[in-house]
């Protein structure tokens, strides 16, 4: 009996140094996802590491942005975009997929927003984005949003990849962010759609319960669309480890891709559209 | 009527905002019928963004050397998929599945590979079901 109980202690033992060997605390493991809800969502708090869409099969699937109603400024600008998923990586004009430059808001939220960071400090609510390595602030001082972003005048504020940005609890699970100010370098999606320095995004972050979080986009800008619209609904889970890793857009690397295999690959954006791989299907 | 055909617009047009969400670009470039090289060696794998690279070199029937790159996903879709760092080597010998460029230059989309002691590994996984329908039509 004494040998048996001892034999059964050491292989307890055993089974708690394996499963710490094979889980480290210093790597994300996309595929090792959260069940269950965890309980209810904590009051007014984002705080934690979410894996996002794309991640992992287990993030549930939201709604994707809405067809915009294109001014006919938007129309031009449009006009002279030509988006990697027609044109390919040889003939994109998409500065992000040809030098890395940096997504912006909302588009850094929107693709490849697979996992990030939320933090909250005393004055603000943090994301430090995984794709990228970007972080945005938003401010919960009660501060407003800045009049004159973008102007010729000398007090105009100089826009920014991530914008202005106000947040504020409409109740205790709803945390509203307003953003303006976005640099009109960026493209608001990835079929090359525009946005203006005075578009205004709203955003709604609703922590459903401790493991799901999910957030809500909609955009006014009145010198682009004709109509304010849907960015679309993406949800978030939590990771079990709190531990993400690195993902950056690398020039080198990028520049290294479009010698290599995007420019030899050629770019034929009038041939049906069609994907052969990357991963699996269902994401 | 027209409500259902404003429906149906309605969805084709969210399908054509959504599919570029998340892969990096299409692959209209290649062909959709893949190439079979065997005795393949590998002569570099760069595991890297936007899509890692493998790059091997491949003995044609006529006895001529060629030098292939194909790609493969980002790094974290393939990690999904098994895929890491270490997962070629330079020297190991390969079985090439590849969709060859439009072009016809030596550059391609990984359909799979197949490791000298028969392992098999894909670039895309067609377990679950596709989100944006059947986008084998």
């Amino acid at each position: 009996m004494r040998q048996a109980l001892a034999g059964a202690v050491i292989a307890l033992c055993a089974a708690v140094v394996v499963s710490s060997q094979t889980k480290s605390p210093w790597v994300y493991y996309p595929l090792d996802t959260i069940n269950g809800d965890g309980g209810p969502a904590p009051k007014r708090d984002l705080s934690g590491t979410w894996a996002g869409p794309g991640s992992t099969d287990a993030i549930p699937r939201g709604a994707n942005a809405e067809r915009p109603s294109l001014t006919p400024l938007g129309q031009q600008v449009m006009s002279q975009r030509k988006p990697i998923g027609r044109y390919g990586p040889a003939g994109t004009n998409d500065p992000s997929a040809r030098y890395c430059d940096p997504l912006g808001f909302p588009l850094n939220f929107i693709y490849q927003n697979r996992a990030m960071s939320v933090a909250t400090m005393p004055d603000r609510v943090v994301f430090l984005l995984q794709f990228g390595g970007f972080w945005r602030e938003v401010w919960t001082d009660g501060r407003a949003l800045p009049a004159k972003v973008g102007g010729d005048d000398r007090d105009s504020l100089d826009p920014t990849y991530m914008g202005y940005s106000v947040g504020h609890w409409e109740d205790d699970y709803n945390f509203v962010i307003d953003t303006t100010g976005l640099d009109e370098r960026t493209w608001l999606l990835r079929d090359g759609t525009p946005h203006s320095v005075m578009a205004h995004v709203q955003e709604r972050w609703t922590r459903v319960d401790h493991n799901t979080m999910k957030v809500s986009m909609t955009i006014d800008d009145p010198k682009m669309f004709t109509k304010p619209f849907s960015l679309g609904t993406y949800f978030f889970r939590w990771v079990p480890n709190q531990k993400i890793n690195e993902w950056l857009c690398v020039p080198s690397e990028i520049l290294k891709y479009q010698e290599e295999q995007g420019t030899p690959a050629g770019s034929f954006p009038d041939e049906p559209p069609q994907r052969l791989g990357g991963g699996r299907r269902g994401r | 009527m027209k409500k259902v055909l404003a429906s149906i617009a309605l969805i084709a047009g969210l399908a054509l905002i959504a599919s570029p969400l998340f892969a990096h670009h299409g692959d209209a470039a290649y062909s959709s019928t893949p190439l079979i090289m065997k005795g393949c060696k590998v002569t570099e794998f760069n595991w890297m963004n936007p899509h890692s690279l493998i790059k091997f070199d491949y003995k044609n029937d006529k006895g001529e050397l060629q030098h292939w790159t194909m790609e493969i996903g980002s790094p974290p879709s393939m990690t999904l998929l098994g895929w890491n760092r270490n997962t070629l080597h330079y020297g190991d010998v390969i079985t090439a599945y590849v969709y060859q460029s439009k072009t016809g230059a030596p550059v391609g989309r990984t359909n799979k590979v197949i490791l000298a002691d028969g392992t098999v590994l894909a670039d895309r996984d067609d377990s679950t079901p596709s989100r944006y329908g059947d986008e084998k039509k």
